[in-house]
């Protein structure tokens, strides 16, 4: 008898897809049931900001920076109010910096929650994403009590923050954060230890530390593949020098190191601002800043540590009100670089799951 | 002559009249027969699909509340005629048709899948009394019905001439026939012990108190979970669910099935998994058998609480993937059940069973 | 180490091929010749006592007079920091491919290829990224690019 031949054949996981977070497009070759060839094709929200930012003054870009990574806007605000400042040489009051680093982990801790509710939704669980949206309702109530916005804040501005915090603010984060130290063990027992959870997540994608840093993944990507390190600890930025918290680590860079290295990230975040909440200093909350802000000529890469990983901002500077050249680097661009490269010769559920685990959005890459 | 024996208990008197009113309008015997049948064929199909609606209403109610959220709440009290509004808006949806598809397959396949779902309700036990045909080969009919659908499935993902659906039409079909085994054989642990394959049978031995299958150590609970397993993924209900994951990139065998069509596949698996319930509430729990209270309520009951424990399983638990759904199956639960199968008859043979 | 040790270790170790610039108003800045471009990615990933192995951004800049690629690299062993730049003129405007030293520099690497327009040697998969298949209006992030629905804002 003839031995059958197979073929490989080609798969479009379009740009409209339940599990590609955004608008991403993957080619995939397939023989049967397993993925050989994946290839991303980008650009469906390119909305070229960049291009944008050259045509604009520094402090009209600054709202162009939520749209970057709208899910953790914060971050995105900060970096380029740091670059900014570092260029012009600002020194940005304390009050406002205390404020931004409150504002930027609750942020980390609100994207954190999407990642567990959508990865868990991905691989099959669907209730896990009405439990994390459910917590962070609560994020977005006290980022809407500061400034007025659910999800593009453009709080984070060029010399400090736009407004102080109310006087409920810092009464209501506390009880918020009292009730997320309530839910871990919730969250931890319905799928840490769940067998089905384990062995769809437990030694898929592993992703290997050299790896991880010659594709340049960052974040929790990095420190799940075993990496020790931070921007805040290691290259520290605004004052997170001052405050006192551990970096978590996992060994195996598999999926299921990546799922657990951000809870643990969400614990370090509550005790940064529980530090910050029981430090916040009075004071002013904006520095001043000239109204035709012109910074010397020159250039700056700042970067911070974001929930997905570092972001960092390239801006060139000729001595005018816009700038010369804004590149914005998302950690999502380097990662997905990395799906090809750990995602082949596997099913294509487990595609799915190593696309979620990485945590990419696709705004980070197509700018 | 005498008249067909229907429906006796709750509904025998009605069954009666109908006999009385054909009897006096001179129709002939074989006629009779015929609408009488056809009319106890009528009533089960809309029970059955008003369960169905039912269903549906259940399970949006339950994952909502699982999910710390309300579910339908306008339509009706709490959302209660929801599914009806559904199905009536589904009844209005342009019936896409591909050009390419192929046409006699496309077109057969929703309806034997929904034809197979209810086939198996000819020989189930609804009440004392209330079963269509007592069959003596009662539960080995209904396994052998319950399969059809692999063939409607088959059908959907042939007949769309779609990759993705052809890809989930074999995934899906896999996965019911493996899972058929278990299921078989779990059932057969227990029903050793009636003598009889008939569902009547099978209820009345497990009357008295606390002598259903399931309190049957050691090997009636073992056979509950185990078809338990096996019923979650005949039903394609997650962890089991790749036929109808929207994750996954195949979207399933009814991708391509838009308004009634789409609403038949829909129901059919509702109705599919009021059967597995079913037969658990038969065959282990005991089936009619309760004091007080008439007796289907308590099949009822039972079923009910069944297919409440299917869906709180649904939306707790991620899903598996095809090749540990497969694995589980051959190289877990089939060596299981056939132990368990084994351990019954041991334990019959030697008598050592609690009557 | 701190900055000034850095700068240095880096003068001294790279013989002539890094020399400082000013414009680096935070970071260390470096001009390199693009001849010399490859031997310093070797030096800076592979030296013991460097090891920069992490590639954090490359950036293409149009000042209006020349290209310019600007690499920012760290070091994860040592947490250092430096950023080195390729000045290129506009009518050669080739740079050759550092994806062998960083693998990560390949996508950022084909992103400056489309839209500056700067051919990048030895790289292998220059192809469509960001912007649609059937472009044909020219390389957008240059300075004297222009389209139709693309308003010059008004010096302030």
């Amino acid at each position: 008898m003839a031995k059958l031949r197979t073929e490989e054949f080609l798969v479009n996981m379009g740009p409209h897809h339940p599990s590609t977070h955004g608008v991403c497009r993957l080619v995939l070759t397939m023989d049967g049931e397993k993925v050989v060839h994946i290839e991303p094709v980008i650009g469906y929200l390119h909305r070229a900001i960049e291009k944008i930012c050259e045509n604009r003054t520094y402090p009209q870009c600054s709202p162009m920076m939520d749209r970057f990574e709208y899910v953790t806007a914060m971050a995105s605000d900060h970096v380029y109010a740091l670059a900014v400042e570092k260029l012009a040489g600002l020194e940005v009051p304390e009050r406002a910096e205390y404020l931004r680093v409150i504002m930027v982990e609750l942020n980390r801790i609100a994207s954190h929650l999407i990642f567990w509710g959508v990865t868990a939704m991905d691989v099959g669980a669907y209730t896990p994403f009405l439990y994390g949206l459910r917590e962070r309702e609560d994020i977005i109530d006290l980022f809407e009590m500061t400034c007025g916005q659910r999800l593009t804040y453009n709080y984070i501005r060029i010399g400090g923050v736009s407004q102080d915090i109310p006087d409920e603010f810092v009464p209501k984060c506390r009880e918020f954060m009292d009730k997320l130290w309530g839910k871990f063990a919730d969250y931890e027992g319905l799928l840490n230890e769940n067998p089905i959870w384990l062995v769809r997540t437990k030694g898929i994608g592993v992703l290997t530390a050299e790896k991880a840093i010659a594709f340049g993944a960052s974040g929790p990507v990095l420190r799940a593949s075993g990496v020790d390190y931070d921007v805040r600890r290691d290259d520290p930025y605004s004052i997170y020098d001052k405050f006192n918290f551990e970096i978590p680590t996992q060994k195996n860079g598999d999926s299921y190191d990546r799922f657990i290295q951000r809870i643990d990230e969400m614990k370090a975040s509550l005790r940064i601002i529980e530090q910050a909440l029981d430090n916040l200093p009075e004071g002013d909350i904006k520095c001043k800043v000239k109204p035709k802000f012109k910074p010397p000529a020159g250039e700056v890469y700042s970067r911070i540590e974001s929930a997905r990983g570092e972001m960092g901002v390239y801006i060139r500077s000729d001595g005018s009100t816009k700038p010369v050249r804004v590149k914005l680097r998302g950690s999502s661009y380097n990662h997905l670089r990395l799906v090809p490269e750990i995602a082949t010769d596997v099913l294509i559920a487990d595609l799915v799951t190593i696309f979620a685990t990485l945590d990419i959005i696709m705004p980070e890459v197509d700018r | 002559m005498n008249p067909p024996v229907i429906a006796i208990g709750e509904l025998h008197g009605v069954f009666k009249w109908l006999h009385e009113l054909l009897v006096s309008i001179g129709l002939p015997e074989p006629l009779q027969n015929i609408v009488m049948y056809g009319a106890l064929g009528v009533t089960v199909f809309s029970v059955l699909s008003l369960f169905a609606l039912f269903l549906v209403w259940w399970e949006r109610k339950i994952a909502a509340h699982i999910q710390q959220r309300f579910g339908p709440m306008r339509v009706g009290w709490h959302g209660w005629y929801q599914t009806v509004m559904d199905a009536l808006k589904l009844l209005q949806k342009e019936d896409i048709r591909i050009e390419t598809r192929d046409k006699i397959v496309f077109f057969w396949a929703p309806i034997v899948c929904f034809v197979a779902a209810f086939l198996a309700y000819v020989a189930m036990p609804f009440g004392r009394g209330l079963i269509v045909a007592d069959l003596n080969i009662g539960i080995l009919y209904i396994m052998a019905v319950t399969t059809f659908t692999v063939i409607s499935l088959l059908m959907a993902g042939w007949g769309s001439n779609n990759k993705y659906a052809l890809l989930g039409g074999m995934r899906s079909a896999a996965q019911v026939v493996s899972y058929e085994v278990p299921m078989v054989v779990s059932l057969l642990a227990v029903i050793l012990y009636t003598g009889s394959l008939s569902m009547v049978d099978i209820v009345e031995a497990q009357s008295g108190w606390f002598n259903w299958f399931i309190f049957r150590v050691p090997f009636g609970p073992i056979a509950f979970v185990t078809y338990t397993i096996a019923a979650i993924a005949e039903a394609n209900r997650t962890p089991f669910d790749i036929p109808e994951a929207e994750q996954e990139l195949v979207a399933g065998y009814n991708i391509e099935y838009s308004g009634m069509k789409f609403a038949m596949f829909f129901l059919a698996e509702f109705v599919n998994m009021f059967t597995v319930s079913a037969i658990a509430a038969t065959v282990f729990l005991g089936g009619w058998n309760g004091p007080w209270l008439p007796s289907w309520v308590w099949f009822l009951g039972k079923t009910l609480l069944m297919v409440f424990f299917l869906m709180l399983v649904r939306w707790t638990y991620p899903r598996l993937r095809v090749d540990q759904l497969m694995e589980f199956a051959w190289k877990f639960l089939v060596p299981v059940t056939f132990a368990n199968l084994i351990l019954a008859a041991i334990l019959k043979h030697y008598g050592l069973y609690w009557e | 180490m701190n900055k000034d040790e850095l700068k240095e270790k880096i003068l001294k170790l790279s013989q002539g091929t890094m020399t400082p610039s000013e414009s680096g108003v935070f970071d260390l800045m470096f001009d390199v010749k693009p001849s010399d471009l490859m031997k310093v990615a070797l030096m800076l990933r592979d030296h013991e006592n460097l090891k920069f192995d992490f590639l954090n951004n490359i950036s293409g800049v149009d000042t209006g007079e020349r290209f310019e690629v600007v690499y920012s690299l760290s070091s994860i062993t040592f947490s250092l920091r430096l950023d080195f730049k390729v000045a290129l003129p506009y009518d050669q405007a080739v740079i050759e491919s550092t994806k062998e030293v960083w693998p990560a520099a390949e996508w950022h690497e084909r992103e400056i290829w489309e839209l500056f327009g700067i051919d990048i040697a030895n790289h292998g998969d220059l192809n469509r990224f960001l912007l649609p298949d059937d472009w044909d209006q020219g390389y957008p992030m240059r300075k004297d690019w222009d389209a139709p629905d693309f308003i010059r804002m008004p010096q302030l």
